[in-house]
């Protein structure tokens, strides 16, 4: 026990001192007397909201999110269904699907930066195909270079879950309905799917709270201060913090950032099976 | 399985694995065959390289100093996976077999912790260790106790939650047998429950490490010096260097950096999957 009171301590006194934090005048000269900085009350929500990009950067995390997670559904289920049946080479071939999950995200992005540089691969092979583009990591471009960034590191996931759904459809079920003479099709549509519902939405729901706090993946792609285009909320909190030093106005965006996150997380809570005797 | 009863008819499934493997695998082999290509050519975007040149293998060593944010990469996490191991393994159990008020919520909790923003975390902790400077004249930004202290609580949820689905699976009988022995709590966590969880050990290892090797923000912040940084800052301070990019040792130092993780998961696969599946989360 002592254990768990230790992690709850160590987490939640940094969040009350974020929480603080987040109501005082706190800049690079008040720092060091940091308990001592002007109380402000809400205040720097106010600024945040009325003078940063805040609102622009929570409506591009949450786009990009939302895009890059419906984008992940057919491509994992796609994955999962192609590698179920067994044949030669599939433990292989899921190994290799899972690389891009596994790959730590800094090196993600810096494997796509070096592709989408200008001039790089992403551009000569884009314009031998006549689609002729010329900058991915700034401009409106960069925020589908993002997407598609995500996206390539997340599926994974979606897959992962949707083999792990697959393995507790009964056998006996699918025989059933395929000595009915039900083509594929309607097997997967009535048979496979509807068993699939909670693992594929659980990974839906982990995939949205990983892309919407990813920080390292735009940060190594685009560097920062970042593009407008995506400008993603945990990258201005940590501008915001450690390059313009408004450490007020960065933990009320941090704050911000929780209420983000608390609706998907409540889902997500529910829809874990927290208690004894049950497969979690 | 009969044939009929297949998936997916069999053209649509190659198709499908066909369209897979060339999205994962082009960018990987483009980045392999960048390493060693000459740094115009990367630049001008040939994906196969002009010329075949491995010298960048070489020149990582001495110009990233990979070698020194290797070790201290490899320190920290392996410091972290121990002892987080250790404290875990302990309140899983008790989170497991003992009923108390409150016990749900700190289930619950122990979940919620794990989609907390890096962000929020991270001016608290860092406002605390500098206050521990000027309080207590212990400096620990900068150091590689700052990761590891860091690591410990922020990967401590995570560990715990990844215990107690592995440990709720394992049937209540073992405890009531050592208690009929004449075993005490504590002996029975040692002399049952920490042998039992072996599987885990590995699995979790593993996880700890790749937590480690995907943290970046945390170390961007508090090490400021070749001597404490991780792998992960010290190939990004290497990449944004100003005295022109050195596109193929870039692209070297990453598949040089992700070999070991790469490695490890080849090994443990099952491990590795079952425990992410288990816990439902990353």
């Amino acid at each position: 026990m002592p254990g768990a009171f230790l992690t709850f301590a160590v987490i939640v006194f940094p969040l009350a001192v974020a929480l603080y934090v987040s109501l005082l005048d706190l800049d690079q000269y008040t720092f060091r007397q940091w308990v001592r900085a002007p109380f402000i009350g809400l205040g720097n929500y106010i600024s945040a909201v009325r003078e940063s990009n805040l609102l622009h950067a929570v409506w591009v995390s949450v786009s990009n999110g939302v895009i890059v997670t419906l984008l992940t559904l057919p491509i994992g289920v796609a994955a999962a269904l192609a590698t179920q049946d067994s044949f030669r080479g599939r433990g292989l071939l899921r190994s290799v699907f899972l690389v891009p999950y596994v790959l730590p995200a800094f090196v993600v992005g810096t494997v796509w930066r070096v592709i989408l540089q200008p001039d790089g691969v992403a551009v000569d092979v884009l314009g031998s195909l006549g689609i002729h583009t010329s900058l991915w990591l700034n401009g409106p471009l960069s925020f589908w270079a993002l997407a598609v960034v995500q996206l390539w590191a997340s599926w994974p996931l979606v897959y992962l879950m949707t083999l792990s759904g697959l393995q507790s459809i009964e056998p006996a079920i699918q025989e059933a309905a395929a000595i009915d003479g039900a083509g594929w099709w309607v097997r997967l549509r009535y048979v496979v799917f509807p068993h699939l519902k909670g693992a594929v939405s659980l990974g839906l729901l982990i995939g949205f709270l990983h892309s919407v706090n990813s920080f390292t993946l735009p940060f190594v792609l685009f560097g920062v201060p970042s593009p407008r285009d995506v400008e993603v909320l945990p990258v201005l909190t940590y501008v915001e913090s450690f390059q313009n030093f408004r450490f007020g106005i960065s933990a009320a965006m941090a704050v911000f950032s929780v209420v983000l996150i608390a609706i998907p997380l409540a889902f997500y809570l529910r829809a874990i099976r927290l208690d004894v005797g049950e497969k979690g | 399985m009969r044939r009929h009863e297949q998936l997916l008819p069999r053209p649509l499934r190659i198709v499908t694995i066909a369209i897979l493997l060339a999205v994962v695998l082009l960018p990987l082999s483009y980045i392999l065959f960048a390493s060693a290509n000459s740094d115009l050519a990367v630049a001008e975007g040939a994906y196969l390289p002009v010329t075949v040149d491995f010298t960048a293998y070489r020149k990582i060593w001495s110009t990233v100093e990979l070698g020194t944010s290797l070790v201290n990469s490899i320190v920290v996490a392996g410091i972290v996976a121990v002892a987080s191991c250790l404290v875990a393994i302990g309140s899983a159990y008790v989170l497991v077999r003992h009923t108390f008020r409150g016990r749900l919520t700190v289930l619950r909790g122990l979940l919620a912790l794990q989609s907390i923003p890096g962000t929020l975390l991270l001016l608290p902790v860092f406002v605390i260790f500098a206050s521990t400077a000027s309080a207590l004249g212990v400096q620990v930004i900068g150091t590689r106790w700052s990761l590891v202290i860091t690591y410990l609580t922020f990967t401590l949820p995570f560990s715990t939650w990844v215990l107690v689905t592995y440990l709720r699976g394992l049937p209540r009988e073992l405890d009531e047998a050592a208690r009929i022995e004449g075993a005490g709590p504590l002996q029975v966590l040692l002399r049952v429950y920490v042998p039992l969880a072996k599987p885990v050990y590995i699995a979790y290892g593993l996880v700890s490490v790749s937590y480690h090797w995907n943290n970046f923000l945390w170390p961007l912040i508090v090490t400021n010096s070749v001597e404490a940084r991780p792998l992960t800052v010290g190939l990004q301070v290497f990449s944004s260097t100003d005295q022109g990019i050195d596109w193929s040792v870039i692209c070297a130092a990453t598949l040089m950096t992700s070999a070991p993780l790469l490695a490890a998961f080849l090994l443990f696969q099952r491990q590795f999957v079952q425990s992410f599946v288990r816990a439902g989360i990353r």
